[in-house]
């Protein structure tokens, strides 16, 4: 059967993402800086800023293979090995004056740091703010501990929002428009709602697409163009196009064996050759946390144009690497039963220390008092030095090696 | 009939052979060096001269270890995590927990009541606590690797190495013998600095009697006795330790020409590339 819409995500995405990087480069309007996790675009897009996410180049960098030089660059400046990749990555793109195969990086004339239970992310904001000597706003974040100190965090963020919009009025000399905020934030809820229909298709068996190696693929609009009418359209396109396999039972792999729960950032540089250590054993991811890096839509959360700024506050504090450890290894149960998956695989990245903490006790938990099977492997999302072929595949090997032997004695 | 299992690991080369009643009928062993093709292909025709048969009547073979798919004339490849489980399954069948040293990697799999592997860790991304942090010690010490696990049993003031480093041990073993330190107490530091390593790893499967030690370094009684005071149970080990891998590989071998599981072999060689 001929399919109509195949790879029609690809090529929509790869329009609009080749638009949004000649906009950086060749556009107007001020530029400003955020972190992928509980940012706060829907504030700038009113202002005029062309936005930029650090991360996402990163990401893109090294899907490209150029992450390796661009951390080398960094470490000849003194930092060290054990500095996040993704920080690196993006010190080398300063050094190398903007200059990445995506397009020129244009340079940040505000950096709104959001911190989303990512410390390092206040130090790299911080030492881009000194090489481009630009202007910081930090947006303090708490961490998300218990319900009873949930309603005032919210409100302590609120605050800071409202800070956020007398700093951009002042920068930019525009007068705060809160019609266009509530625009924005429509557009985003909409998009949120596709988004979150599109991941829960995985639920089918089988399951019409990877919903982490093509997930983590499917997420830039939702990463990048959050608040924009591009960002809706494309889930449009991507669900059609996953409608479409399902009617013709096409799947990621030819023949579902394993549906799997991923936890944590994939390896970008070596991107092909970590998904073909699954692809063989006909595993197939069916949900993943870090595709939820930009929002963990499928909770309820949303942007709402009739609470707009609190609404903003509950989106930011509600950020997957924001939220306490129970709170993250119950969504991964949840993951578990909702997608009918036969294993936990937690790929845990050298760089990120967010996403790391926690994973040993996620193991423990579901190996031994859940008794869901789940194989721990390690490597790095940037740094391509960190990937160690022969050994990742001893480990997965092995391990559905043993799922596959139990499930022939099973007689399932 | 007979079956095979070679065991192409990061050190040494391991190859056996089996008959029809699961009955070792020959083994050999060699280093591994820079051609693994070569020194599986090697190994094995060792092992067929050891056991006076010919190739021909070898039914199946199996590969295992690093460079299982280097074995060009393997029928098909099991990784070595579920071969040592079930070697050690074989050897003593009330293992519930393994414990693998080799060469650059330690194990630590968790053994169900059949010989499968319900759980396993490995260390990543670095060789520290394995046999070539032992070699490393040794070669400072200008000692035979055979012969470090002995003498360190004579120590009388185990010192306490505190580098797990396969490489920065040495600078600390010689800035102890510059102290004066004696051999044996650097070594029983040695011991322990692994062995401490070593629980570790295997907490993070359980620790469930009977332990079984397998792997090059389960030839080492200073190390049998270190994990054996750490473990605080008694150990398994046999002669066979180094040969877990290709035995496990070599019974699987016979499941395999005996038509036990016929679905795994070809899911297996899906999983190979």
């Amino acid at each position: 059967m001929e399919l109509k819409h195949k790879d029609a995500g690809k090529v929509v995405q790869r329009e609009l993402m080749a638009s949004y990087y000649g906009d950086l480069e060749d556009g107007e309007g001020p530029v400003a800086y955020l972190f992928v996790p509980g940012n706060v675009v829907e504030i700038l897009r009113p202002f005029g800023f062309r936005t930029v996410y650090p991360e996402i180049n990163a990401l893109q960098c090294g899907i490209k293979r150029v992450a390796g030089e661009n951390i080398l660059k960094a470490e000849d400046m003194g930092y060290s090995a054990d500095v996040c990749g993704y920080v690196k990555n993006d010190v080398g793109i300063c050094l190398a004056g903007g200059s990445t195969p995506l397009g020129r990086i244009p340079k940040p004339d505000l950096l709104v740091c959001n911190f989303s239970g990512c410390n390092t992310f206040i130090k790299w904001f911080e030492a881009l703010a000194d090489l481009y000597d630009a202007p910081m706003f930090l947006l303090d974040v708490p961490y998300l501990r218990d319900e009873a100190s949930y309603q005032q965090d919210i409100e302590y963020v609120t605050q800071q929002l409202w800070d956020l919009v007398a700093y951009c009025e002042d920068m930019t000399g525009t007068t705060f428009d809160e019609a266009k905020l509530r625009e924005t934030l429509e557009y985003s809820r909409q998009a949120e709602d596709l988004w979150t229909q599109l991941l829960s298709r995985a639920r089918l068996r089988p399951s019409p697409f990877d919903a982490y190696f093509e997930a983590v693929f499917f997420m830039a609009p939702i990463n990048v163009l959050r608040g924009t009418t591009d960002c809706i359209d494309y889930y449009k396109v991507v669900i059609e196009e996953m409608e479409e396999r399902s009617r013709a039972h096409v799947g990621p792999v030819p023949q579902e064996k394993f549906r799997v729960v991923y936890e944590g950032p994939p390896c970008w540089p070596h991107f092909r050759a970590f998904w073909e250590l699954f692809k063989a054993w006909g595993v197939v991811g069916v949900a993943s946390t870090y595709s939820k890096v930009g929002g963990l839509f499928e909770t309820g959360i949303r942007h709402d144009p009739a609470r707009p700024m609190e609404s903003i506050a509950e989106y930011v504090i509600n950020c997957y690497t924001n939220w306490n450890l129970k709170k993250r290894s119950e969504l991964l149960q949840q993951y578990i039963e909702e997608f009918e998956a036969d294993a936990l695989i937690i790929h845990s990245v050298k760089s990120c220390r967010s996403f790391s903490v926690g994973q040993a006790d996620f193991r423990e938990v579901f190996s031994h008092e859940l008794g869901i099977p789940t194989l721990m492997i390690e490597s790095d999302l940037a740094d391509p030095r960190y990937f160690s072929q022969a050994q990742l595949k001893n480990r997965v090997d092995a391990f559905f090696e043993s799922l596959e032997h139990q499930r022939i004695v099973r007689g399932s | 009939m007979y079956v095979a299992g070679v065991d192409a690991g990061s050190t040494t080369t391991k190859a056996v052979v089996l008959d029809e009643n699961s009955h070792l009928v020959g083994k050999s062993l060699r280093a591994t060096g820079a051609n693994v093709t070569r020194a599986s292909e090697l190994a094995y025709e060792e092992c067929l001269h050891a056991s006076g048969i010919r190739e021909r009547e070898v039914s199946y073979v199996i590969g295992t270890g690093y460079g299982r798919y280097k074995i060009a004339f393997g029928d098909t490849q099991v990784t070595e995590i579920s071969c040592h489980a079930k070697g050690a399954h074989f050897l003593f069948p009330k293992t519930r927990t393994l414990v693998d040293i080799g060469g650059q990697d330690t194990k630590a799999i968790k053994v169900s009541d059949k010989g499968e592997v319900l759980d396993f860790c490995m260390n990543d991304k670095c060789a520290a606590g394995t046999g070539r942090f032992l070699e490393n010690a040794a070669t400072v010490l200008d000692l035979e690797l055979d012969d470090i696990g002995p003498v360190s049993l004579r120590s009388e003031n185990p010192l306490r190495i505190t580098n797990v480093c396969t490489v920065f041990v040495e600078s600390e073993i010689i800035s102890h013998l510059a102290r004066g330190q004696v051999v044996e107490d650097i070594l029983r530091g040695v011991h322990s600095a692994i062995g401490a390593r070593t629980i570790a790893l295997v907490r993070r499967v359980g620790i469930e009697p009977e332990v079984t030690f397998t792997g090059g370094v389960s030839r080492n009684v200073g190390m049998v006795r270190t994990l054996e005071e750490r473990f605080g149970v008694p150990i398994n080990v046999s002669d066979l330790s180094q040969y877990m891998g290709c035995l496990g590989a070599g019974l699987f071998a016979l499941e395999r020409a005996q038509g036990a599981s016929p679905r795994r072999v070809k899911r297996v060689e899906a999983g190979g590339s």
